[in-house]
């Protein structure tokens, strides 16, 4: 046989190898993953889907309700002025509840996920996560933020934040992922400060360095704050 | 003569040396495929697998629940300004100002609850922050330590001389009265202390259930200096 004969015969036997690697993984993989199992991890996601949809759906009329009650209330305030004085009142109270809109010079915190490392080591270290959301928050708050939403959710004075993995779950929103936006309205040379200090939020630092995790920061002379528009009901709580 | 075997014999050899390399660009390619979006499957799963799923479906369900509540709430409100008139809306006004006032930390507030004490050294403005978030997770509606009301915004700092809630330098062992669901809070402080005796920090973390904790501290109410609020929701 010719010497180019031989290299065909050697290629082909290569390819048919190559061949059969990859059709070696490919039911491997298919046998760590079976069908029910995908199915099953549908169903689940299909579960979220409709659960957010439902959650946008109260939510969107819990705003409805609350601004035909403003209405109604601004209407009879109209009327007498001991109404007026409460409404006044109230109007106070929901501003600093997060229950009305604002805006004012501020802040935009961004955070986004990182690289995940080699391996399994690593974890989900690159993954934002509620905690590193929280300590912004705070941080923000300790230098005198007078209001601040997340991804658009305002937060209030009964804000939580809790989720999995890179999952944020706040108060009773769906759950948020990266990029996450922590919008702060407040002094803003106060908060860029703390925000620049090295020091400051120590564990998203050591995983920008790890995990390449993004945090970056913009001042602003006017934002916009959007209402609280879920609940904020306190049933076992009682004035004494 | 010589010429036209010659040609006859390097056609095929060309022709299935045209199909080999097809071939094995072909294997590359679906190799290629096959790989990277395995690789794509596997990072867009990362958080989002069964198990987290699990979780935001249990979160979703209690959170549409809450705004379920809130809704019926709303709409019981809404009708009672709509049937009376400016006696009413002095009531609806009323009610809601005292609710503001006791979920803003204005007024003194007592219901059931837990009551947590940690005693430890070491504890940082973080780790408080990690309790304080827990228990408002668990449904916490009011919250205390050691005579300092907290609501979220609330600076909690970290001082030379240790953790301040709002300025005040609380010194540990941390009284912690929460106001809510006692049954949900007690799940969540139950697993709470379980963590902190694992910490080496920590002295001791224990807490009780209560059927009337008082919460008489308060908030000072601070004037929004930079905020300026729309005029209506």
């Amino acid at each position: 046989m010719s010497p180019h004969g031989l290299a065909s015969i050697a290629l082909v036997a290569l390819v048919a190898l190559a061949t059969g690697f990859v059709l070696a993984d490919q039911i491997r993989a298919q046998l760590l993953t079976p069908s029910n199992q995908v199915a099953r991890y549908q169903a689940l996601l299909r579960s979220v889907q409709e659960l957010e949809s439902t959650n946008a759906g109260y939510r969107s009329q819990i705003a409805q309700l609350r601004a035909e009650i403003d209405a109604l209330e601004s209407e009879a305030a109209a009327r007498s002025a001991t109404t007026q004085s409460l409404n006044n009142q109230v109007a106070d109270l929901r501003a600093h509840a997060g229950l009305v809109a604002m805006h004012g010079p501020g802040i935009v915190v961004v955070l986004r996920n990182g690289i995940a490392g080699p391996g399994s080591g690593g974890g989900t270290g690159y993954l934002v996560n509620f905690q590193d959301v929280q300590d912004v928050v705070n941080l923000l708050y300790v230098q005198g933020a007078e209001g601040i939403a997340v991804n658009g959710r305002r937060l209030t004075p009964l804000t939580a934040f809790s989720g999995s993995e890179g999952q944020i779950v706040i108060d009773q929103g769906p759950p948020l992922s990266s990029p996450i936006m922590v919008v702060g309205v407040g002094d803003r040379n106060r908060m860029s400060d703390a925000l620049s200090d090295q020091s400051s939020l120590p564990d998203i630092r050591a995983r920008e360095v790890q995990f390449q995790l993004r945090l970056s920061f913009t001042g602003s002379l006017d934002i916009s704050l959007p209402a609280y528009d879920s609940s904020l009901q306190i049933p076992n709580v009682h004035p004494t | 003569m010589s010429t036209r075997p010659k040609t006859t014999r390097t056609a095929p050899s060309r022709t299935r040396a045209v199909g080999v390399w097809l071939i094995a660009l072909l294997v590359a390619l679906v190799a290629t495929v096959q790989i990277r979006s395995e690789a794509e499957v596997e990072r867009s799963l990362v958080g989002v697998d069964a198990t987290s799923l699990a979780f935001l479906i249990d979160d979703l369900h209690r959170a549409n629940d809450s705004l379920s509540a809130e809704k019926a709430d709303l709409t019981q409100r809404r009708a009672t300004l709509q049937s009376g008139g400016g006696g009413a809306a002095d009531q609806v006004l009323t009610d809601e100002a005292i609710r503001l006032r006791a979920l803003e930390g204005l007024i003194r507030v007592h219901g059931p609850g837990i009551v947590m004490v940690i005693d430890a050294s070491g504890l940082t403005a973080l780790d408080l922050q990690d309790a304080l978030n827990n228990l408002a997770a668990g449904g916490a509606e009011a919250i205390e330590v050691n005579d300092r009301r907290v609501v979220t915004g609330v600076p909690i700092a970290e001082t030379s001389d240790g953790v301040a809630v709002d300025g005040v330098v609380v010194v540990p062992p941390w009284k912690i009265s929460v106001i809510g669901d006692a049954e949900r809070l007690a799940d969540i402080a139950d697993l709470m202390s379980q963590q902190l005796r694992a910490d080496r920090r920590v002295r001791s973390a224990s807490y009780r259930v209560d059927a009337d904790v008082v919460i008489r501290s308060v908030i000072s109410e601070k004037p929004f200096v930079y905020a300026v609020a729309a005029q209506n929701r």
